[in-house]
């Protein structure tokens, strides 16, 4: 009986197709808007959480008048002796500015020590690492592209310092690796300090690993009050910084998505506030030959089913389309920030199964439920006074 | 329309979210195990960079690395507190004022 039911309200529906189509179209854009920046946000946070266990346990820096400034060795020296610290390694890096961009590129000194890179890992896409002291570098493969540049070329970055060189680019990024990338050049930790005009001695900030990663936060306070106005980062923090900083982008992107939101749910109230003349006859010639008052809200309830299920399904796939299929063009630059450089490469879905259930349940039960009290007031009226009106 | 085709349809509409589900999920696995490839590298390059920030926004060196962020850029919610997304996120600055204090370098 069901299923006749059923078929009998995908005819009603093909009867009143318009509405249907506006109905159903209405709520498959807002189910691909919403579903669309859920999986971009959560997308971009895992990235980010993806390289989250190599980032050092604790960095510090030093704050003069509130800002980020060098910090020297001989406060290197004085973190070393802390229980728990396993060794703080003096980092140097920062930012140029390529007039030719219109933009910083991020200058990223390389120690002696360093774990390489190269193809056989999977970091490189071309070329090979730089060797100390030949004055190299390794580039994104976005920033080498916009640069023109080529295994081989070699560039002069502008700074003051004039006992800079120019470097030689030795090698490129692999572009699936563009999201940490893009911008990124890496070169000798002697080079990057000439660009950055970093006296010897000084380094941007101290990375810091522990034997003990439980024992951070107590190494922090610690840190604090052996160097006081220090800046002192926590690794376990940052899941917070990403949570934040890509929900509130989502965020950003749902308020000024709230026209469309609205035009969603004027739609519901269209079904929430009653049902037209042609289908309050039509319910009435249903209880005339015999329809139960259960089975018309069920026959109500179906049609709604059908709308609310088919503009899901519609709106998800076109959500994830756009997103993962389609390189999210249009959403991409609001979610991800501005910049001359955007990474190309391919997000990586993070989204499971509870999340698209939930997106469809929260669509589609108050989608269903909104057509029952309409329905239910027009099957109890009497037929005959109905269809005399 | 017949009786017999409309139930096949409108079952098949019904059904619909649960197979995009099912199959958006299926898709989903198969590209985070294509990714699982690269960890080794992300791994290896990670250890040599800074941060393990996105190069989302390198315009802005406040909003590039924004877990090591200046705690003074535009629009902190505090002193030395973390500030991951600063109004200033909103609006590029205009590129010609950097071009000018470029020039006058």
């Amino acid at each position: 009986m069901k299923m006749s039911v059923l078929a009998f309200a995908l005819r009603a529906l093909a009867r009143r197709k318009a509405r249907a189509f506006a109905l159903g179209g209405g709520l498959a854009f807002a189910v691909a808007l919403v579903a669309a920046v859920v999986f971009m946000t959560e997308s971009l946070r895992a990235e980010a959480e993806r390289a989250h266990a190599a980032h050092p346990d604790i960095v510090v820096q030093r704050l003069v008048g509130g800002r980020p400034t060098t910090i020297s060795s001989a406060d290197a020296a004085k973190l070393v002796g802390i229980a728990s610290v396993r060794n703080v390694t003096p980092r140097v890096w920062g930012y140029v500015f390529l007039p030719s961009l219109q933009g910083n590129v991020t200058i990223v000194g390389t120690s002696r020590n360093a774990p390489p890179l190269s193809i056989a890992n999977g970091v490189l896409a071309e070329g090979r690492d730089i060797a100390p002291g030949a004055h190299e570098m390794i580039a994104g493969t976005e920033l080498a592209r916009f640069l023109g540049m080529r295994p081989g070329d070699e560039l002069g970055l502008p700074t003051t310092n004039a006992d800079a060189h120019a470097l030689k680019l030795v090698g490129t990024f692999r572009s699936s690796l563009d999201l940490y990338t893009a911008d990124v050049l890496i070169c000798d930790e002697d080079d990057a300090r000439a660009l950055l005009v970093l006296p010897p001695g000084d380094a941007t900030d101290l990375a810091i690993t522990l034997s003990n990663p439980a024992e951070a936060r107590v190494v922090a306070r610690t840190i604090t009050e052996t160097l006081p106005g220090a800046r002192v980062v926590e690794r376990d923090l940052l899941a917070r910084v990403y949570h934040l900083a890509y929900g509130r982008r989502a965020g950003f992107v749902l308020g000024a998505s709230i026209p469309a939101i609205l035009a969603l749910l004027v739609l519901a109230w269209d079904r929430a506030s009653g049902i037209g003349p042609d289908e309050r006859k039509e319910i009435a010639v249903l209880k005339a030959v015999g329809w139960s008052t259960s089975d018309v809200l069920w026959a109500k309830l179906f049609e709604s089913l059908l709308v609310g299920a088919s503009a899901t399904a519609l709106g998800l796939l076109l959500g994830y389309a756009w997103i993962f299929w389609l390189g999210a063009p249009g959403l991409r630059p609001a979610l991800v920030g501005w910049s001359v450089l955007y990474p190309r490469a391919a997000l990586t879905p993070a989204v499971d199964v509870a999340q698209l259930l939930g997106i469809s349940l929260a669509v589609m039960g108050p989608f269903a439920l909104l057509s029952i009290v309409p329905a239910w007031r027009a099957a109890t009226t009497d037929p005959l006074d109905t269809m005399r009106t | 329309m017949n009786h017999a085709r409309a139930r096949q349809i409108a079952v098949a509409l019904v059904v619909s979210p649960a197979l995009v589900v099912a199959g958006l999920a299926y898709d989903a696995n198969a590209r985070r195990a294509a990714k699982a490839k690269d960890a080794a590298a992300i791994d290896a390059l990670a250890r040599r960079l800074p941060t393990s920030d996105l190069a989302l926004s390198g315009g802005a060196r406040w909003l590039r690395a924004i877990s090591l962020e200046e705690p003074g850029a535009a629009f902190a919610d505090g002193p030395a507190s973390p500030d991951p997304d600063p109004a200033g996120a909103a609006m590029a600055p205009p590129i010609e004022l950097w071009s000018a204090s470029q020039r006058q370098r």
